[in-house]
């Protein structure tokens, strides 16, 4: 895994790759197997798999895609020790004072689980990033160009193990 | 072709929409929502290029053009509007910064939006082909759920084009707070490409004035 980049995902973010990778591995099969491709015209063919109806190429580059993803994924396991219980981690949601003012709910996650709209964080962003390794009482300072401080109030871990 | 013609008629009621983000900081004729789609489009393409592990750009395009269709009907919707006052007066000093809200006050926000949405959209697909009109709600619900690079990839050029739009309004108005805009950047986006163009806008209109709100 050295020099590829980790994919950190929870357990139920597996699950849904995965079944992604069998859908799409089917779908291959129904296209070039001899098997009449009856999946191509259900009308509850998943949103997802929709650019891939006619577009072989696209639909084996998704597949290495997915192959590559779990080859390097990291399972977001809940922390072992009450120190790393203390600091923010991926899967971590938080309470973070704003400015010292606004108060906001995060949870940290793996980009591919991001959705800043439900207050899901990437762990690549660089409100994300930065708050990584940080304890309660902490204050991050974020200043290009304009200054925002962020100072963390409660960490929780809420992830169940795999 | 009927069906046709009367799709395009509704969609072309975008190029006259204000975009609302704009119309509640009062900027004067502000750009519309098809103006808006315009350039989120060609910036898409151009940065979707230089993404190292390659999109779909045919895909990443699609996504840029339908995914504000349904505004025609459900208008166009800010995370300022559930805490607007009536008095208009005191909007200005709202918008001054990002509105934050609890996790469930999140969930209901992005559900109300997403059915309204859903809605409108259906609305203006409902007579065109079936292929086409499958193809259209398949795209827009990769922009809203992000189920490929490619949906994923545009949620968050699409804010950049916004952002874009931001910077210049500041830089032309002098009043439009960056405040809002540069927090939600740096907690929305962690695309590569996508977080050197910021940095890069950032270089261009920030060069001699920093802004202080």
């Amino acid at each position: 895994m050295t020099g590829e980049k980790v994919f950190y995902i929870t357990k139920e973010g597996l699950e849904k790759i995965k079944e992604e990778y069998e859908a799409l591995k089917n779908l291959r099969q129904a296209k070039t197997g001899t098997e009449a491709p009856k999946i191509l015209e259900s009308e509850d063919l998943n949103p997802e798999y929709i650019s891939f109806q006619e577009d072989l190429a696209l639909l084996e580059t998704r597949i290495n895609e997915i192959e590559n993803v779990l080859k390097n994924i990291a399972i977001i396991e809940p922390p072992k020790t009450k120190q790393e219980k203390g600091v923010v981690g991926v899967g971590s949601k938080i309470l973070v004072e704003i400015d010292g003012k606004e108060k906001d709910e995060f949870t940290i996650v793996g980009a591919l689980e991001a959705n800043p709209s439900l207050g899901k964080i990437s762990n690549e962003s660089p409100v994300g990033h930065a708050l990584l390794n940080h304890k309660v009482g902490d204050k991050i300072v974020i200043s290009s160009p304009i200054k925002t401080v962020y100072k963390i109030k409660k960490i929780k871990y809420n992830i169940e193990k795999s | 072709m009927q069906e046709l013609v009367n799709f395009f008629s509704e969609v072309g009621k975008l190029k006259e929409m204000p975009r609302r983000g704009w119309v509640i900081r009062e900027i004067k004729n502000p750009e519309t929502i098809a103006e808006h789609i315009f350039r989120a489009t060609l910036l898409a393409w151009i940065l979707a290029r230089s993404k190292k592990n390659g999109l779909n750009i045919e895909r990443v395009m699609k996504i840029a053009l339908v995914h504000d269709l349904c505004e025609v009907y459900a208008g166009d919707t800010t995370p300022y509007d559930s805490i607007l006052p009536r008095n208009k007066k005191k909007w200005k000093e709202i918008v001054k910064t990002w509105p934050r809200f609890s996790e469930a006050k999140k969930k209901e926000l992005a559900l109300k939006k997403y059915k309204k949405e859903k809605k409108g959209l259906e609305k203006l697909i409902l007579n065109l082909p079936k292929d086409l009109r499958k193809e259209m709600k398949n795209l827009w619900l990769d922009y809203e759920k992000g189920l490929t690079p490619e949906g994923r990839f545009f949620k968050q050029a699409d804010r950049v084009e916004n952002f874009l739009q931001a910077v210049e309004y500041w830089k032309k108005y002098n009043r439009t707070p960056q405040k809002p805009w540069w927090l939600q950047a740096r907690e929305m986006f962690d695309d590569p490409v996508l977080l050197d163009f910021i940095k890069a806008i950032d270089k261009k209109f920030h060069k001699k004035k920093k802004p202080k709100i």
